[in-house]
C-alpha cells in the first residue's frame, strides 16, 4: 500500500468500517486488524481538522456535531477492529528505513477507544458549552488534530512515529490551553505546558535514539521498530536488555524515557502544568485529563513495560508513582477551586497509575491497565460536572458552592457515581483498581521486606486524601447552598448527556468489573506483561485479606478526618509557599532566563554590523576549538602532501596581495590587489592539476574586477576608521580566526576522503565494454564534468538556482527602488 | 612539513578576511568576505590532493585511479567560483543602493541610526 | 575609446563566442563545461560593453529596441528569458528521466555507429543539462551586468 493510495482507501474503509462494527467482534483473537481501517482511523481527525475551518463556515457552531461525527467514526474504525493483534505499515522514509506502522493491540485499543469515545462526548458536549464562546472553528480543528495525535501515539509502533505524534499532542495542547489569546493566565498556561511536555519528550528522544542504537547490536540491524514484528524491540525484549546492560545504557535509557513519560503524565515534580492547564475550556480540560494527553505518558510507560521492567524499573517508577499520588492529593486538598481540584487528583491517579505499572508483579500491570479505564471514565464525568456547575452557577470557587443537589439532581447522581468512583469506595468502579494497587504494594513489600514496606505504606495514606478531596466535591451538591448562590440553571441536554453516558459506564464497570475486565482490560494487561499473562479476576472481596484492610484503613481515616477538612486544607495552603510550591521552581527558572537573555541582547545584538560578526566568528572559533580540545585531535605529522617550489611562490604573493587588500588606502586599490589575489588563486588552480577550475577562476576574476569597478565608480571614497585600539582588538579576534583555520587544516588533512574519489574516477569515463546506450557510467572524460551535469546534478540544478536568484535579487533591488517605504 | 606550510597560508587568508569583515566600509567587509571565500576554495582543491594528475582520461576508465585528482572537490569548487561571483554582485549592489537610500556607506553610522537617515 | 580598441574588440568578440562554443561542447570530455563556457560569454559581452558601451551592445549587436524595462534597459527582458530557458531546460530533462522511469536528472549515453563522417558518435544527455546551466549563467550574469552598468 503507498501513501498515494490512502486518500481512496480512506474513503472505503470509512464506509466498510461502519459497516463492519457489528460483525467483526466476532473475529478471532489472533486475527491481523485491517491495515485500511487502522490508517483511516488515524486519518480522518487529521483530514476532519484540515476541512474544519470550511465547515465552520457552512455550519456555524453545529460544527461541534461535525466534529463528534468524524469521532464516532474514527471511534467505529477502531472498535471494529476489536479483538485483532498485529501490525499494519507504509512506508514512510524508506531510505532511513522509516516506515509508519500502526500496531494494535489490547493497550492501544484501550487507549484509542477512550480518545475516539471520550472525544464524541466531548464533541457532543463543547456543542452546549462553547456557545457564543470565540475561536470555534479554531477550537474544533485543534481538538480533532489532538485526538488525532493521541490516537497517533496509542497506535504507533516504531518509535520515530511515537515521538511525532507524541509531540503533536504537545503542540496541538498548546493551541487548546490557550484558546483563550487575550488572557494572560491562558498564555502562561500554554506556554508551561508546552514547555515542559515537549522538554519532556526531547528528553524521551534521546531515550529512543539510544535504543535503536543498541538494537543494532542486540537484534543485528538497528530499527526503531517497537512493536509488531519478529525483529521488534519488544518481541526481543530479553536481547535488547542484555544489549543495554552490556552497553552500560540501560539505566539512562529507563531514566530519559521515565522523564518523557512523567513530563506528559504530570509526575512530581513535573506536574506543574497540570494545575494550569485548566485554564482550558473545559471541554478540553476533560479531554485531557481523562482519555488523552496525560495517558500518553502512561501509556508509554505501559508500552515500555515488557522491555524494561526489573527492579530498576520498580524503584524507579514505583516511588515516583506513588510519591506523585500523595504529594498532588495532598495539593488536591488544598485546591479552593473545582477545577484545580480535579486537576490535582488527575495528577494523583497517574501516579496511581504509574506506581501500578512500576510495580514488577503482574498484580501491578493489573492495577495499570485496569485503572487507565476506571480514571477516564468517572475524570471526565467529573470534569464536565464541573464545567455544568461553572456554566449554571457562575462559579468554580469550593467554598461559594453547596446544596446544589436541589437544583441538580441529575448532574448530582452522576457526580455521586463518580466521585466515590475516585474516592475508592465500594462497589464503585475505582475500588477494584485501587485494591489491585494495595495487593500489588503489599506483595512486593512482602517479597523483598525491610524498605519496600514503605510501598503500601505509602499507597494508603495517599489515598486517605484522595478519599477526603473526592468527598469534599460530592458535598458541593449536600449541605445547604450559600445564600450567595445565586440561582442556579437547568443544563441542557447537549451538556448532560456526555456525563451521563460516562457515568453510566462507570457504574456498570462497578456493579460487574468482571464484564469490563473481559472485554478489553484483560488483553490491555496482556500487553504489557512481559511474557505469559495469567487471567484476571475480579469481583467484590468476600473475606479479609492485607488488601480489603487497606481500603477499609482507607476509609476510615477518611471518614474519620473529614470533620477536620478544612485545617488540612489551611495546612497544606500554607506549606505551598515559596520554595515549597513547585511552580517555584519553574517560574525562577524561566525568569532566570528571561532575564539572562535580557542582558545578554544588548552586548550580542546591537545592531552594528561588527558585532554579530565579531560574534559569530569568535564564537564560532571558541566552538571549534573547544570541540577539538575535547575530542583529543591530535595534528599529524605526514609529509604525503608535496608542495613543490612554484605553488609556496604563488601562495606567498596571494599572502601578499590579501595583506595588501586590508591595507588599501582607497576602494580601486584594494580591488586591484584584490585582484591580484584572484588571479594568483588561478595559478594555484593550474599548479594543481584543475584546468577547469583555472580557466573559470580567471575568467571569473576578470567579471568580478569589471562589476566592482562600476559600483565603485558610484560609490563615495571612504576613509574613516578605526583608532588603534579597534584595530588592536579586531587583529586579535582574526588573528583567533586564522589559528582556528590553521589548526583546522591540520586536523582535516588527516582524513582522506579516497573512496568517493575513486567511485567517480571508476564510473564517469567510457568503460572497454559497452552497448549502445550507457546509463549506469557518466560517459565522459572530464570528470568534473560528469559530476557537475551527471553524477550530482541535482546539486548543479541548485546553484545554477542560486545564480538566477542572485540576478532576480540584483534586478529587485535596483527595481524596487522609489517603491514601498523607502526612507 | 609541508601541510604546515598551506595551514599558515589558509590561516592567514582567513585571519585577513575576517579583519575586513570587521571593518566599517562596507566594501570592504564584501572584499573580506571575498577573500574567505577564495581561501575556502583553496582549502577544498588542496583537500583533493595536489600530487594527482589532471582528472581528465582518455577512452576508459585509469589503470590506477588512485594517481588522479580528487575530481569531486574541484566540481565543487567550480560551482562556488561562479556563485561566489553572483553573490558579491548582489552584495555590491546591496551596498549601492544602501548607499542610495541612506547616503552613506558607513556601517557604524548605519547601525546607530538604525537603518533610518 | 580609440578606434584600434574598438576595431580589436569587433575581431575578438566573435572569437571567443566561439572558443567559449567549443569549450561547452567539448565539455564532457576535455577541460570546458556548461560553467566556463557561460562566464567566458559573459566576458566577451563585457568586452564589448566596456568599450562600445550598452546602446552598441543593445541594438546594433543584438538588435534590440523599445521601451526600457523596470530597472534595466530593455535587453535584460531577454536576459531573464534565456536564464528562465536555461533552468527549464535543465530541469525539463530532469522531468524526462522521470519519464523513462529513471531518478530525476539521471544522464544517459547513446553511441551511434558507423555514421558517414564522425564514423562512432557519442550522444550525452548530459549536454542537455549542461546547455541548460550554460544558459543560467549568460542570462544570470549579464542580466547582473546589465543592471550594474545601466546605473
Amino acid at each position: 500500500m503507498s501513501l498515494v493510495a490512502l486518500p481512496t482507501a480512506i474513503a472505503e474503509a470509512s464506509t466498510t468500517g461502519q459497516l463492519g462494527t457489528g460483525a467483526a467482534t466476532l473475529a478471532q483473537a489472533t486475527a491481523d486488524p485491517a491495515g485500511m481501517a487502522l490508517f483511516a482511523a488515524l486519518a480522518l481527525p487529521f483530514l476532519g481538522a484540515l476541512v474544519t475551518p470550511l465547515i465552520y463556515r457552512a455550519l456555524g457552531e453545529r460544527t461541534a456535531w461535525f466534529a463528534a461525527l468524524v469521532a464516532l467514526a474514527s471511534f467505529g474504525l477502531v472498535a471494529s477492529q476489536f479483538g485483532t493483534t498485529g501490525s499494519v505499515s507504509v512506508d514512510w522514509i524508506p531510505t532511513l528505513g522509516v516506515s509508519l506502522t500502526l500496531y494494535l493491540d489490547g493497550l492501544s485499543l484501550l487507549i484509542s477507544l477512550l480518545a475516539s469515545g471520550v472525544g464524541v462526548l466531548v464533541f457532543t458536549y463543547s456543542a452546549g458549552y462553547m456557545h457564543g464562546e470565540p475561536g470555534q472553528a479554531r477550537y474544533y480543528g485543534t481538538l480533532l488534530a489532538f485526538m488525532g495525535s493521541m490516537l497517533g501515539v496509542a497506535l504507533a509502533a516504531d518509535l520515530i512515529a511515537l515521538f511525532v505524534f507524541w509531540e503533536l499532542t504537545s503542540i496541538t495542547s498548546f493551541g487548546l490551553i490557550g484558546h483563550y489569546r487575550e488572557s494572560e493566565s491562558s498564555l502562561y498556561a500554554a506556554r508551561k505546558s508546552m514547555l515542559i511536555t515537549v522538554s519532556g519528550g526531547l528528553f524521551m528522544l534521546v531515550g529512543f535514539v539510544l535504543l535503536a542504537f543498541v538494537s543494532g547490536d542486540a537484534l543485528g540491524s538497528t530499527t526503531f521498530t517497537l512493536i509488531g514484528t519478529p525483529d521488534s524491540m519488544i518481541a526481543n525484549a530479553d536481547a535488547m536488555r542484555t544489549a543495554l546492560e552490556s552497553a552500560g545504557l540501560f539505566v539512562p535509557v529507563l531514566v530519559l524515557v521515565a522523564i518523557g513519560a512523567a513530563a506528559k503524565s504530570a509526575q512530581v515534580p513535573l506536574h506543574v502544568w497540570l494545575p494550569n492547564a485548566m485554564e482550558a475550556p473545559t471541554p478540553v480540560s476533560a479531554f485531557l485529563h481523562s482519555a488523552t494527553m496525560v495517558k500518553a505518558g502512561v501509556y508509554l510507560i505501559g508500552r515500555m513495560r515488557p522491555l524494561l521492567v526489573g527492579d530498576e524499573w520498580m524503584l524507579l517508577l514505583g516511588t515516583l508513582g506513588l510519591v506523585t499520588m500523595t504529594v498532588t492529593a495532598l495539593l488536591a486538598v488544598g485546591a479552593s477551586d473545582i477545577k484545580e481540584l480535579l486537576a490535582y487528583s488527575t495528577a494523583s491517579h497517574l501516579g496511581l497509575i504509574t506506581a501500578g505499572f512500576g510495580f514488577a508483579n503482574q498484580l501491578g500491570a493489573e492495577t495499570g491497565a485496569f485503572h487507565i479505564l476506571n480514571h477516564a471514565l468517572f475524570k471526565a464525568t467529573l470534569f464536565l460536572v464541573a464545567g455544568i456547575i461553572a456554566h449554571e452557577a457562575g462559579t468554580r470557587v469550593i467554598s461559594e458552592l453547596g446544596g446544589l443537589r436541589h437544583d441538580l439532581p441529575i448532574t448530582g447522581i452522576i457526580t455521586a457515581i463518580a466521585a466515590l468512583g475516585m474516592a475508592g469506595v465500594p462497589p464503585f468502579n475505582g475500588f477494584f483498581s485501587k485494591e489491585l494497587l494495595f495487593e500489588s504494594a503489599y506483595e512486593v513489600a512482602h517479597e523483598l521486606g525491610g524498605l519496600a514496606w514503605l510501598f503500601p505504606a505509602v499507597a494508603v495514606f495517599g489515598s486517605v486524601f484522595t478519599f477526603l478531596y473526592s468527598i469534599r466535591f460530592l458535598w458541593l451538591f449536600m449541605g445547604e447552598k450559600p445564600a450567595a448562590l445565586g440561582e442556579v440553571h437547568r443544563p441542557s441536554l447537549a451538556l448532560l448527556a456526555p456525563p451521563v453516558v460516562l457515568a453510566g459506564l462507570a457504574m456498570i464497570v462497578g456493579i460487574d468489573p468482571q464484564l469490563a475486565v473481559d472485554t478489553i482490560v484483560q488483553s490491555a494487561f496482556g500487553s504489557a506483561v512481559a511474557g505469559e499473562a495469567h487471567t484476571m479476576s475480579i469481583h467484590l472481596p468476600t473475606e479479609l485479606t492485607p488488601a480489603v484492610a487497606m481500603s477499609a484503613i482507607t476509609i476510615l481515616s477518611g471518614i474519620v478526618l473529614s470533620p477536620f477538612y478544612d485545617r488540612l486544607r489551611d495546612g497544606v495552603r500554607r506549606l505551598t509557599h515559596g520554595p515549597l510550591s513547585a511552580d517555584w521552581y519553574y517560574d525562577n527558572a524561566v525568569y532566570g532566563l528571561e532575564r539572562a537573555s535580557g542582558l545578554a541582547l544588548p552586548r550580542i545584538q546591537t545592531g552594528q554590523f561588527r558585532t554579530y560578526a565579531a560574534w559569530m566568528l569568535g564564537v564560532t572559533s571558541l566552538l571549534a576549538l573547544a570541540g577539538y580540545l575535547a575530542a583529543g585531535v591530535s595534528i599529524p605529522a605526514f609529509a604525503d602532501l608535496s608542495i613543490t617550489a612554484p605553488v609556496v611562490i604563488v601562495l606567498l604573493v596571494a599572502i601578499v596581495g590579501a595583506a595588501a587588500v586590508t591595507r588599501a588606502p582607497s576602494h580601486i586599490a584594494g580591488v586591484l590587489t584584490l585582484s591580484v589575489l584572484g588571479f594568483m588563486v588561478a595559478l594555484f588552480y593550474v599548479l594543481s592539476s584543475a584546468p577547469d577550475l583555472a580557466l573559470t577562476q580567471l575568467v571569473v576574476e576578470t567579471l568580478v574586477l569589471v562589476i566592482f569597478l562600476l559600483v565603485l565608480n558610484r560609490l563615495p571614497a571612504f576613509y574613516g576608521d578605526a583608532d588603534r585600539g579597534t584595530v588592536a582588538r579586531d587583529a586579535l579576534l582574526a588573528g583567533g580566526v586564522g589559528l582556528t583555520v590553521t589548526i583546522s587544516v591540520l586536523v582535516a588533512t588527516t582524513g582522506s576522503p579516497d573512496a568517493i574519489a575513486r567511485f567517480f574516477v571508476e564510473r564517469a569515463p567510457v568503460p572497454a565494454e559497452h552497448g549502445s546506450i550507457l546509463a549506469d557510467f557518466g560517459g565522459g572524460s572530464n570528470i568534473v564534468n560528469v559530476i557537475l551535469v551527471d553524477f550530482r546534478a541535482f546539486d548543479t540544478m541548485g546553484e545554477i538556482s542560486v545564480v538566477a536568484m542572485a540576478a532576480l535579487g540584483v534586478l529587485t533591488l535596483v527595481a524596487m527602488r522609489g517603491r514601498g517605504e523607502s526612507s | 612539513m609541508t601541510q604546515f606550510v598551506l595551514a599558515g597560508v589558509l590561516g592567514l587568508l582567513f585571519a585577513f578576511g575576517a579583519f575586513l569583515v570587521l571593518r566599517r566600509d562596507i566594501v570592504r567587509v564584501v572584499w573580506g568576505v571575498t577573500i574567505i571565500s577564495q581561501a575556502a576554495n583553496v582549502y577544498l582543491v588542496t583537500m583533493g590532493g595536489l600530487a594527482g594528475s589532471v582528472p581528465i582520461l582518455g577512452h576508459g576508465p585509469p589503470d590506477d585511479p588512485a594517481t588522479i585528482t580528487d575530481p569531486l572537490v574541484q566540481a565543487l569548487v567550480l560551482t562556488a567560483i561562479v556563485i561566489s561571483f553572483g553573490t558579491t554582485a548582489f552584495a555590491l549592489v546591496l551596498t549601492y543602493r544602501i548607499h542610495e537610500e541612506h547616503g552613506t556607506i558607513d556601517l557604524r553610522e548605519l547601525g546607530e541610526t538604525g537603518g533610518e537617515s | 575609446m580609440s578606434v584600434i580598441t574598438r576595431t580589436v574588440t569587433r575581431v575578438v568578440f566573435p572569437l571567443i563566442l566561439l572558443t567559449a562554443l567549443a569549450l561547452l561542447f567539448q565539455g564532457h570530455n576535455l577541460p570546458g563545461g556548461g560553467f566556463i563556457a557561460g562566464v567566458l560569454t559573459v566576458a566577451a559581452f563585457a568586452l564589448v560593453y566596456i568599450v562600445n558601451g550598452l546602446d552598441y551592445l543593445q541594438e546594433d549587436l543584438l538588435g534590440r529596441s523599445g521601451e526600457d524595462v523596470e530597472g534595466g534597459p530593455a535587453i535584460v527582458a531577454d536576459f531573464l528569458t534565456v536564464f528562465a530557458g536555461g533552468l527549464a531546460i535543465a530541469a525539463g530533462g530532469g522531468v524526462a528521466a522521470i519519464l523513462l522511469g529513471r531518478p530525476f536528472l539521471s544522464q544517459a549515453v547513446v553511441f551511434l555507429h558507423d555514421l558517414p563522417i564522425f564514423g562512432e558518435l557519442e550522444l550525452a544527455s548530459a549536454f542537455v543539462f549542461d546547455l541548460g546551466v550554460y544558459l543560467v549563467v549568460v542570462g544570470g550574469l549579464l542580466t547582473i551586468l546589465t543592471v550594474v552598468g545601466d546605473e
